[in-house]
């Protein structure tokens, strides 16, 4: 064999060597005391002069390239090779990235403001210290009305020199009044925000939540479009076989006034603790703008028509995650965010 | 409401099943909330959710017309004709001072009433109602305000000195006894019957005791009355004290059934106790009428609201089953008269509602506008709570939504001036007065929530309003980001812990800010009361939040493991340093020299001095100077640091050369040594 063949052979043989054992097994085989090589030199002794020279050194090479393989290979079958003699654990735990959410709150308004952007809306915001105007006035709200009582709503402290109280608002119908204020018809707004409501806080009720305000309004703007749209949203929101009715209720700032109810997807409508027995849920309040609305904000009573609605997101929220008590949205347990 | 369908049965026809009839009225917009069989009355009780704007349904009379118009069925009232013929009652009088509070008021002297036994029926259907049967008396006034929904009240008529009923202010400081044995000191707003001496009612709220009927009272002075529902309201409300009359009176009496109330009840009366002699009405003041007894309506403005056909005469038939009057004014147009038990029939819209609600809501069809949407306005301030959201959440910290209104006290570890926060008037608690002015305490809370739950690492943002008072009288909330770290910085088995520091929230600041494309932001070293090691955030030199490690006095406080890092930004006005659209830059094509620095400094030195002092010296051709190494310690000599730098030199224009570049870096570096005077080193 000439030395050629043989080291063709060897770099073959070392590319089928994937153990320890079997890498000392090859450089026995060819460098040891026995082996190729060691034969090849011994050998050299019968040679000339001149040719034993030329031969040695290309022996030489080739022993030198052979070990240094053998070295480089002897690394490699060391660290990856067999499992038993390695460390490698893949069931240890992967190295994450620590992993933030976003409160189930704003998960829950950004699907909803997602559902109405496509239906051409535009999400606005408004103040949470409010006027007496904004609050009730604006919104047909009487002088008297009950809702006005300390008992209903938060009055800031009175400063001198304001000349009426401030309250923090009840009800995101604020914005309303805020936008058609300041903008003419046509208008499709939806607003989220807090709102504040002295209420004793119990697994239902807190003094503060949220709420998303929603209004359309233009020369034109119908009933029967208020239906179409609020049930486009509650198909998006709670799926394409939702049942959906709209009982007539009782708002000052609209009227034709709905509240609406989906069909209870927790007991398919056999009656349980969460729809009361009834088979339905109520999650929308709604109807068409009421027209002392619209005098309120200086609207020309002639050229405009709309509706508004509005919902609670925390009841949203409760009812599709199936969260039994409000007041897990604001103590902020990790336990409960890492859930969303 | 509790409604015993029993008694409806009285006024319309009730066809069974109950079930279908309370679905109806649910949809017709009086809704049943609960059907309670009460077999111990033979009964069945609707609990029915009347809303604030029909108080006409706060009877059973009330209940009865809507069940007509729904149900499109007769209607029969109960038996009330009385003698025409009766004695005026000699020597009473009515004095009514206060019209307004009262506008009308009537009374009658019912003589000679017997003590019976109230009435099976009579004190199945008060209990169906969910009122206690008390006495004959008291359970006819009762009955006939379910019935008809007019309150009552029956003196005993021997106990009211001098023959005389005013109608009157109350004298301020005057004392009176009600019937459930409360103690009111009065005031002139409020409004009461008065005999010749005394107080003997709070008007429309509740009767005397010194005058309450009992079983020694054989004579009666009976009350019908029209009382204004805020009077009512205010009287009802300042003393605590609330009946079925008070509800009824504050949410506003139909001014007709004043007369049919008093009759109906004389009747009951007449049967029921076997009164001998009952007087003519003595009668004050005026039945107020309604605003508008007559309101147009045209068929297009009922289509033009609703969206959908309807045929002229389903209006007027739906009308009609309301018991409202429609007239044709033309074909497709009516005047449609009012009745005085529907005040809240003002104008058409309210007349196209109740053509929606009994023809049904589920009758007008869904459509989608086909208007393209209106021009929206940019909402940058949004714009910028999603992606302050989206980047916290995605560098691994969790949105947390506390509350607005905070306990003052929770501050006074902390040395916020609260003089400048706005306060609630009229708190729930006594704690959560203050709309809070900072994150700080909401945050220490949440932090000490989740270390009590085992939690290792709380790291928390929030975006929300911040409030304070503004200059004139004017109140601001200032739309802000909070941030709070603390415990250990997450890292997994392979490496090595430690507690999450100022700097870790600095670098998310600082990548925050990045993100944003605002450039030029600078931190400077800053006293702020409730941070130790604290700095604030510039741009342009303006203060656009603060960071630094919560005080430890507010960590023994708030009695916390970890030490907390906070920040809190205000993002209306970083919104107004924020580039509005990014603009391409090119990038370098020549390749990068990096040059490593190292000096020894006293500690007074701030890194940024020495950048800045580096990058004066580049000559433009510093790309950036980053500091990767800093020692202290080992022979580094006490109060003095060791800081190393990566210098990183590019052109735009051309391939620097290595040598010009190591004379350059070289004389950069002796330099920097000489102005800080500092042991050098220089590193290859």
């Amino acid at each position: 064999m000439d030395l050629g063949s043989l080291a063709k052979e060897a770099v073959s043989r070392l590319d089928s060597v994937h153990s320890p054992e079997s890498l000392e097994a090859f450089r026995v085989d060819y460098l040891g005391r026995k082996g190729k090589l060691t034969r090849l030199f011994d050998s050299l002794k019968g040679l000339s002069g001149e040719e034993r020279r030329s031969k040695g050194q290309e022996l030489n090479e080739l022993k030198r390239l052979l070990e240094e393989k053998v070295k480089a290979k002897a690394g490699s079958v060391t660290s990856s090779g067999s499992k038993k003699d390695s460390g490698f654990d893949p069931t240890l735990p992967g190295l994450r990235p620590p992993l933030g959410r976003l409160h189930p709150l704003t998960q829950t308004i950004r699907e909803i403001n997602g559902i109405f952007e496509r239906l051409g809306f535009e999400v606005v915001e408004g103040p949470e210290i409010e006027t007496e105007f904004s609050n009730f006035t604006a919104l047909n709200i009487p002088q008297d009305h009950p809702s006005r009582d300390s008992f209903a709503t938060f009055y800031l402290q009175s400063e001198t020199g304001r000349e009426s109280p401030l309250l923090l608002r009840s009800q995101t119908s604020t914005v309303q009044i805020r936008v058609m204020q300041k903008r003419k018809p046509p208008l499709r707004v939806v607003a989220p925000g807090r709102v504040y409501r002295p209420d004793q806080v119990d697994a239902s009720h807190s003094f503060m939540f949220h709420q998303i305000e929603g209004l359309m309004v233009d020369d034109r703007t119908t009933f029967s479009e208020l239906k179409g749209v609020l049930q486009f949203f509650l198909r998006e929101l709670f799926g394409p076989g939702t049942r959906i009715r709209f009982r007539p209720h009782f708002f000052p700032f609209t009227e034709p006034s709905a509240e609406v109810d989906v069909n209870c997807f927790l007991c398919q409508q056999k009656g349980c603790s969460v729809c009361g027995g009834k088979g339905w849920l109520e999650v929308l309040g709604a109807g068409s703008v009421d027209p002392s609305v619209f005098e309120q904000v200086g609207y020309d009573l002639k050229r405009v028509q709309g509706f508004a609605f509005g919902l609670g997101v925390e009841r949203i929220t409760m009812l599709r995650h199936g969260i039994p008590d409000i007041r897990f949205f604001f103590e902020n347990d990790l336990r409960f965010l890492r859930q969303f | 409401m509790k409604i015993s369908t029993n008694w409806l049965k009285d006024f319309v026809t009730v066809s069974p099943p109950l079930e279908g009839l309370a679905d109806r009225l649910t949809m017709a917009g009086l809704e049943v909330k609960k059907i309670e069989t009460r077999p111990d009355l033979k009964d069945t009780v609707f609990e029915v959710e009347v809303t604030t704007n029909r108080p006409d349904w706060l009877s059973h009379l009330g209940v009865a017309r809507e069940i007509r118009a729904v149900e499109n069925t007769g209607l029969k009232l109960p038996p009330f004709q009385n003698p025409e013929h009766r004695p005026m009652p000699s020597g009473w009088r009515i004095d009514l001072k206060e019209a307004e509070g009262c506008p009308y008021y009537s009374a009658c002297l019912i003589e000679g009433v017997e003590w019976r036994e109230t009435p099976d029926w009579m004190r199945n259907r008060l209990a169906a109602s969910g009122l206690r049967p008390i006495n004959l008396i008291v359970d006819i006034t009762n009955y006939v305000l379910l019935e008809g929904g007019q309150p009552l009240h029956a003196f005993d008529a021997d106990l009211i000195r001098g023959k005389e009923i005013q109608i009157r202010c109350a004298k301020p400081e005057e004392n009176f006894l009600a019937i459930d044995g409360s103690r009111h000191v009065l005031s002139a707003e409020d409004l009461v019957i008065a005999d010749k001496e005394r107080t003997v009612a709070l008007a429309g709220v509740m009767g005397g005791k010194e005058s309450e009927v009992n079983e020694r009272t054989r004579n009666l002075l009976l009350e019908s009355a029209f009382f204004h529902p805020r009077w009512v309201r205010k009287t009802s409300l300042r003393h605590g004290l609330a009946s079925e009359s008070s509800y009824r009176f504050e949410r506003r009496v139909d001014p007709e059934s004043v007369d049919f109330g008093r009759e109906r009840a004389i009747y009951l009366f007449r049967e029921l106790t076997g009164a001998r002699m009952v007087s003519a009405t003595l009668k004050a003041g005026r039945k107020p009428t309604p605003a508008k007894s007559r309101i147009h309506l045209s068929l297009e403005q009922v289509k033009k609201i609703l969206g959908m056909e309807i045929k002229p005469s389903q209006i007027h038939s739906t009308l009609t089953r309301l018991g409202l009057e429609p007239k044709n004014e033309g074909p497709e147009a009516w005047g449609v008269g009012i009745p005085s038990y529907r005040p809240d029939l003002e104008r058409p819209i309210d007349l196209i509602e109740e053509v929606a609600r009994i023809i049904g809501y589920d009758k007008i069809p869904e459509t989608l506008p086909s208007r393209p949407p209106a021009e929206a306005e940019p909402h940058p301030l949004r714009q910028l709570e999603e992606k302050t959201q989206d980047f916290f959440a995605g560098a691994g910290l969790f949105e947390t939504v506390t509350f607005s209104l905070v306990n003052p006290n929770s501050f006074d570890s902390s040395g916020i001036d609260l003089l400048g926060a706005e306060r609630i008037h009229n708190p729930i608690h006594q704690e959560l007065t203050l709309l809070r002015p900072s994150f700080l305490v909401s945050f220490l809370e949440t932090q000490s929530r989740n270390e009590r739950a085992g939690e290792r690492t709380v790291t928390l943002f929030e975006v929300g309003n911040l409030y304070s008072k503004a200059h004139g009288n004017d109140s601001r909330e200032e739309k802000s980001l909070g941030i709070l770290l603390a415990g250990d910085r997450e890292k997994g088995w392979s490496d090595s812990k430690r507690n999450l520091n100022f700097f870790d929230l600095k670098g998310l600041v600082e990548s925050y800010l990045d993100l944003l494309g605002i450039e030029a932001y600078s931190f400077s070293p800053q006293e702020i009361s409730f941070l130790e090691e604290s700095a604030v955030l510039k741009v342009k030199n303006e203060t656009l939040g603060i960071l630094g490690k919560v005080s430890a006095r507010a960590q023994t406080a708030w009695d916390l493991r970890h030490p907390s890092f906070l920040a809190e930004l205000s993002l209306e006005k970083l919104l107004r340093h924020i580039p509005p659209v990014k603009k391409f830059r090119e990038i370098p094509r020549f390749p990068a020299i990096e040059r490593d620095l190292s000096i020894v400094v006293e500690d007074s030195v701030t890194m940024q001095e020495i950048v800045h002092h580096i990058e004066r010296l580049g000559k433009g051709l510093i790309r950036r100077v980053e500091l990767f190494d800093l020692f202290r310690g080992g022979r580094i000599p006490k109060g003095q640091k060791n800081l190393a730098f990566r210098v990183t030199y590019q052109s735009l224009e051309k391939t620097l050369l290595s040598e010009e570049i190591q004379r350059l870096h070289e004389a950069i570096a002796s330099e920097i040594a000489g102005k800080f005077q500092a042991a050098f080193q220089k590193k290859v």
